[in-house]
């Protein structure tokens, strides 16, 4: 079997790792530095596969795998021409009492004494290839495996049985190739890697033929691959041992990075994770962390300059940062700074993702949250409609001839699904009350069957959402919200009501109804064709089958046109729509789309809560003070209102006019040289022949200003609403 | 050896004194830049800086190192826009390397109304002096071209907006230039003092009560982040701050080939390739205030899904280091900054997720106002006393992710 590395095929045993592969042809992935074969050194780490960073040691050789070393300067490159190569991964949620981190001795130990008293236990085992990415608050322990991503939420306890790590050494030349530790020297002969002659510096490999070379290490010689070691002997000399291979056994640090990082959690380790650290001789010369390629020197460098925490020394020098996430480096960085400073430092913070996963990993299970759909999602998309997320929703956005849709609604007849709207029922024998501490209109003057345009404010006294109060009698009452604001105020109300403890139901029925705008000139026409002949005045409601569906019918406006909203049951929305667009035929109907509605309002002067509003919109400041009546029992934003209104009023939504064509929505609005605000909506009016805006715009000296420049043309402020200023149309 | 390390800065770490003019809480970029340009512009400098860790230790060093002024409202264009200018010219001026690389920021829009935001970013900013123009698609591929413009077919990009000059600058350097500049003016700059109170007289704050003892001080300046509140409810003042975390993680380090800073407003997402290469990928504010400094796994997982689906290729690197800083954010999502109402204890506060771009400028606007007592212009729209008086700065430029 063979896998390629650098274009270059290489044989390897059934059992290997890509590592012992590469190590058995003769090839250190990086060139040099010590191998540990445990996943702690960054000496191994090679792109397999298109994904750089792969540790090779932990990597099962498969016939054909693609293996490329990393440049020895600089960096791999971003993968940029295989975007789509990784499949799609899995992630699988598992439950247990009790998840415990290796599966060495001290692991089987800690597993089965939870198993004799009952508990569950999964156990990870990075030799099995579960290797943990992460310990987080939940708590959750997050694995990858073979299989794709384990989420694993322990309910009782984390228990660490990761062992420890071998010290690497630290001395010149400790980058060549031919270095390993204790234990990686012993896995290497277990294997069969040819090792050649073996010199062991610190403790011995097990099961490996070494000459043991006895004092401290000073230096590793060669040229590219180690050829002797070099110590210094308890007589102070140094003595020079020629060889292949350097074993180095310098003692272990735990491997307690999940540890730290699960700090504050039901968690311990037990075995070699807990064990205190052995602290490694000061270093003096070589390179300390290989990942970011800092040496001894440049310690010694930042620390004169005044670099004395463990913290700064790592961010001046950027030890510590790399792929091993300083688990080389560390234990020797410490020791410097206890040999210079005289204080052991702790080690720096343990923060996530450990072993590094890909993006493509821990983006396994997490979807986009799905933008709702009306019940006429079909029927837009069937008429040609654009589509587009507005609100929170996918609603239309033209249906290609805007206008058409314009005129449709202005001189005949079009519907528009208005489904998206808050819609919400309070009843029970507190419902008048609770509304009128809600709102600031006098909901008790609203008769049965009327309705009214409210403003809903915060406590602040700024506008959070507008809408309709309709009334079904003193004890019901439908409310209707704008479609983006819809669930927020399903909370606010509930809270209210809950904070003032009222008897009331309150029922959303958002999602359940449907609702079909019917505008137009002909739109009595198109519902008397419908079976509606009743008469309504405006703002009224009532409740009526139109072309055999049970509906609501509000008789309001938006567009400024005559105008009846259908809100029925959204299971029979397409019927609905269906019916009163074949009826409407040769009435000349037309859906219109989002596009055309913000149009038609606007030349209106009707404001979009959100789109014409900021933060911080009184009424006052967007001129519906009207909406407000103060000389009412305390309502949420009435203290607010009184307070600021005593202020002078420094800025108003206003309504712009000037020559086509229309500044863009944002467009800033100037008074001679000085600002004085921005549009909010613009757009060219097809009934006016001229650009229609609703804007903010400053006072000066206390006076709003009536001559004023956008796009460095001329604009004037002018009274809203901008068509049909007697409101005939909608009342016809 | 890398190129990276930091070669030229030199700390000197006095023993403090008992009094100082100036006591300024916080060893992060804002208290250290009050520091420095209190020094350097206007020679005040029998300056202390208190810091509870090690300089830089908050959000300073946690932050995602953007630098840009395309704000929503003039006041903070303009604000920004100094503030950029300042970085612009801070390697000059302190004779140290911050990593400054001028990069470009894109905003995406992938709906109508994200569209218009970006149309009416690109007014404002170009009206008060910052560059920023509206994008259609096929510029945004010209100047991006590793972005799926199709969205992975869930959220096609529509058009942008592109910010030429944006930039970003190594955190921990901006810091240790402004800490550094400072020291060799004569400020005292102290580690591992934690201020425990404010002292009181006739109604004026007159010194801090810290782990070594009392620091009397003429003048007292609020520069910490996180328990900001708390600081100034030592001195009676209320603030409107709440605290949230902020989540962000950086990738392995690759091969430069990603030039610009990238955005989405719509997703909550936006990356940038670090000088050393890594992949760098934020977010917005965790909802639930917090102090803490803990990662979740959520935000992993859903950032990353997001980053995959405008950047596939994203898909295979690997994720090295994921960390939590703490954004104290004002009602209307800009800062803080000047007088109290009580004398002699100022604040430079609610940076949100915007503090690390305004260290220059806020430095600079706090120690004029230091010096001469009076509020700068600039900052003047920022004071406290807005929202008594409603005169809220909301900004929805700002009100984004980073």
């Amino acid at each position: 079997m063979r896998l390629i590395v650098d274009g270059q095929p290489i044989e390897f045993d059934a059992g290997d790792s890509a590592l012992i592969a590469m190590l058995r042809a003769g090839i250190h992935p990086t060139g040099g530095g010590c191998l540990c074969l445990g996943g702690d050194c960054p000496h191994c780490l090679a792109t397999v596969d298109g994904v750089s960073y792969t540790r090779t040691c932990e990597t099962p050789a498969r016939p054909g795998m693609i293996v490329e070393r990393h440049p020895r300067e600089g960096y791999p490159p971003l993968p940029l021409n295989n975007p789509a190569a990784a499949e799609e991964v899995k992630a699988r949620n598992v439950h247990c009492d009790v998840a415990v981190i290796g599966a060495g001795d001290s692991g089987k130990a800690a597993a089965e004494e939870a198993e004799r008293s009952g508990k569950r236990v999964i156990t990870l085992d990075a030799k099995r290839g579960q290797e943990v990415v992460g310990v987080y608050p939940g708590p959750l322990v997050v694995a990858r495996t073979p299989d794709g991503m384990l989420h694993v939420h322990p309910r009782e306890e984390i228990i660490i049985a990761t062992g420890a790590a071998e010290i690497q050494p630290v001395a010149p030349g400790n980058d060549l190739a031919g270095i390993v530790t204790a234990r990686a020297a012993s896995q290497l002969a277990a294997v069969g890697v040819p090792l050649g002659r073996v010199v062991a510096v610190g403790a011995r490999p097990e099961n490996a033929e070494a000459t043991v070379a006895d004092g401290q290490l000073i230096r590793f010689e060669g040229n590219g691959k180690v050829e002797a070691v070099i110590v210094r002997g308890a007589d102070g000399n140094e003595k020079r041992i020629e060889c292949d291979t350097v074993s180095v056994g310098l003692g272990l640090s735990p491997r307690d990075v999940l540890l730290r990082m699960g700090s504050g959690l039901a968690i311990r380790a037990v075995g070699n994770a807990a064990r205190e650290p052995e602290l490694p001789a000061c270093p003096t010369s070589g390179v300390v962390c290989s990942c970011s390629g800092v040496t001894a020197d440049d310690l010694q460098r930042v620390w004169d300059s005044g670099f004395r925490e463990l913290e700064l020394v790592k961010r001046a020098t950027l030890a510590g940062t790399g792929p091993c996430q300083g688990s080389v480096c560390v234990p020797h960085i410490r020791s410097f700074l206890k040999e210079r400073g005289g204080e052991l430092q702790a080690p720096f913070t343990a923060r996530p993702a450990n072993r590094q996963p890909t993006l493509g990993e821990v983006a396994a299970g997490a979807h986009h949250r799905a933008t709702p759909r009306t019940a006429l999602d079909a029927e837009h998309r069937r008429l040609g409609a654009r589509m587009d997320r507005i609100g929170g929703w996918w609603r239309p956005w033209n249906y290609g001839d805007t206008r058409a849709e314009y005129w449709a609604v202005r001189e005949a007849v079009s519907i528009g699904d208005v489904s998206t709207l808050g819609k919400m029922i309070v009843s029970g024998p507190d419902a008048l009350e609770l509304l009128e501490r809600l709102y600031p209109t006098q909901v008790s003057t609203i008769a049965p069957g009327r309705s009214r345009y409210v403003l809903l404010l915060d406590e602040r006294g700024y506008v959070l959402d507008d809408g309709l109060i309709c009334c079904d009698g003193a004890s019901r009452y439908g409310l209707t919200f704008t479609s983006g604001g819809s669930s927020f105020a399903e909370m606010w109300v509930r809270d209210w009501a809950e904070t003032w403890n009222l008897d009331v139901r309150i029922l959303n029925q958002t999602m359940s109804l449907g609702a079909i705008n019917v505008t137009g000139p002909l739109s009595k026409e198109l519902l008397a064709r419908a079976g509606f002949t009743r008469p309504m005045r405006h703002m009224e409601h009532t409740m009526a089958t139109v072309a055999g569906v049970e509906c609501r019918i509000f008789r309001l406006s938006f567009t400024g046109e005559l105008s009846f909203e259908l809100h029925h049951p959204a299971e029979q929305s397409a019927e609905l729509w269906r019916s009163l667009m074949a009826l409407g035929t040769d009435l000349g109907i037309k859906p219109h789309g989002i596009q055309t509605l913000l149009q038609l309002r606007l030349e209106k002067g009707h404001v979009i809560v959100g789109q014409d509003t900021d933060f911080d919109s009184t009424p006052r400041r967007i001129d519906m003070e009207w909406a407000v009546r103060l000389d009412k029992a305390d309502f949420v934003g009435r203290q607010a209102v009184l307070r600021t209104n005593k202020a002078p009023l420094d800025k108003q939504l206003v309504g712009l006019e000037m020559d086509a064509p229309a500044p863009v929505e944002g467009a800033v609005i100037w008074r001679g040289s000085e600002y004085a605000g921005y549009v909010t909506s613009s757009a060219q009016s097809h009934a006016l022949g001229k650009a229609v805006m609703l804007g903010w715009v400053k006072l000066f000296d206390g006076v709003l200003p009536t001559e004023l420049t956008i796009d460095g043309r001329a604009a004037r402020r002018v009274s809203l609403p901008f068509y049909d200023k007697e409101g005939r149309r909608a009342r016809a | 050896m890398n190129e990276f390390q930091e070669k030229k800065i030199k700390f000197a770490w006095p023993e403090p004194k008992r009094s100082y003019d100036v006591v300024i809480v916080g060893g992060g970029g804002h208290g250290l830049a009050t520091a420095y340009y209190l020094a350097a512009r206007h020679g005040i400098t029998n300056v202390a800086v208190l810091e509870r860790k090690y300089i830089g230790a908050g959000n300073s060093g946690r932050n995602t190192t953007i630098i840009r002024a395309n704000y929503g409202i003039p006041e903070a264009v303009r604000f920004y826009q100094r503030s950029l200018e300042l970085y612009k010219h801070l390697e000059a001026e302190t004779d140290r390397w911050i990593m400054h690389k001028q990069k470009g920021l894109l905003n995406v829009a992938h709906t109508e109304s994200a569209l218009r935001t970006e149309r009416a970013r690109a007014e404002v900013n170009t009206a008060f002096g910052a560059k920023t123009e509206f994008v259609a698609p096929k510029e945004i591929k010209e100047i991006c071209p590793q972005i799926d413009l199709t969205g992975g077919n869930v959220w096609p990009v529509l058009g942008g907006s592109y910010h030429p000059e944006a930039a970003t600058a190594r955190h921990d350097r901006a810091v240790w230039a402004f800490a550094e500049g400072a020291m060799k003016r004569g400020v005292h700059v102290h580690q591992r003092i934690e201020v425990r109170g404010l002292t009181m007289s006739g109604g004026r704050v007159t010194g801090v009560e810290t782990s070594a003892g009392p620091i009397a001080a003429k003048a007292v300046v609020g520069a910490v982040g996180g328990h900001v509140t708390t600081l100034a409810s030592m001195a009676g003042v209320r603030l409107p701050i709440r605290t949230h975390p902020l989540q962000a993680y950086v990738t392995n380090h690759y091969d430069l080939q990603f030039d610009v800073i990238a955005s989405s407003p719509g997703l909550l997402f936006y990356m940038s390739q670090t000088a050393r290469g890594e992949m760098l990928v934020g977010a917005e504010i965790d909802r639930q205030p917090s102090y803490s400094y803990g990662s979740t796994y959520h935000f992993l997982q859903h950032c990353s899904h997001r980053a995959i689906t405008l950047f596939p290729f994203m898909r295979s690197l690997r994720i090295l280091r994921q960390w939590t800083g703490v954004c104290d954010m004002s009602p209307d999502y800009s800062p803080i900054m000047g007088k109290t109402g009580v004398d002699g204890f100022l604040v430079t506060t609610g940076w949100g997720t915007w503090g690390f771009k305004a260290i220059p400028a806020g430095g600079e606007q706090m120690a004029q106002l230091i010096a001469s007592g009076e509020t700068p212009e600039l900052i003047a729209p920022f004071g406290l006393d807005r929202f008594a008086s409603d005169r809220m700065m909301a900004d929805r430029g700002s009100a984004g992710t980073h």
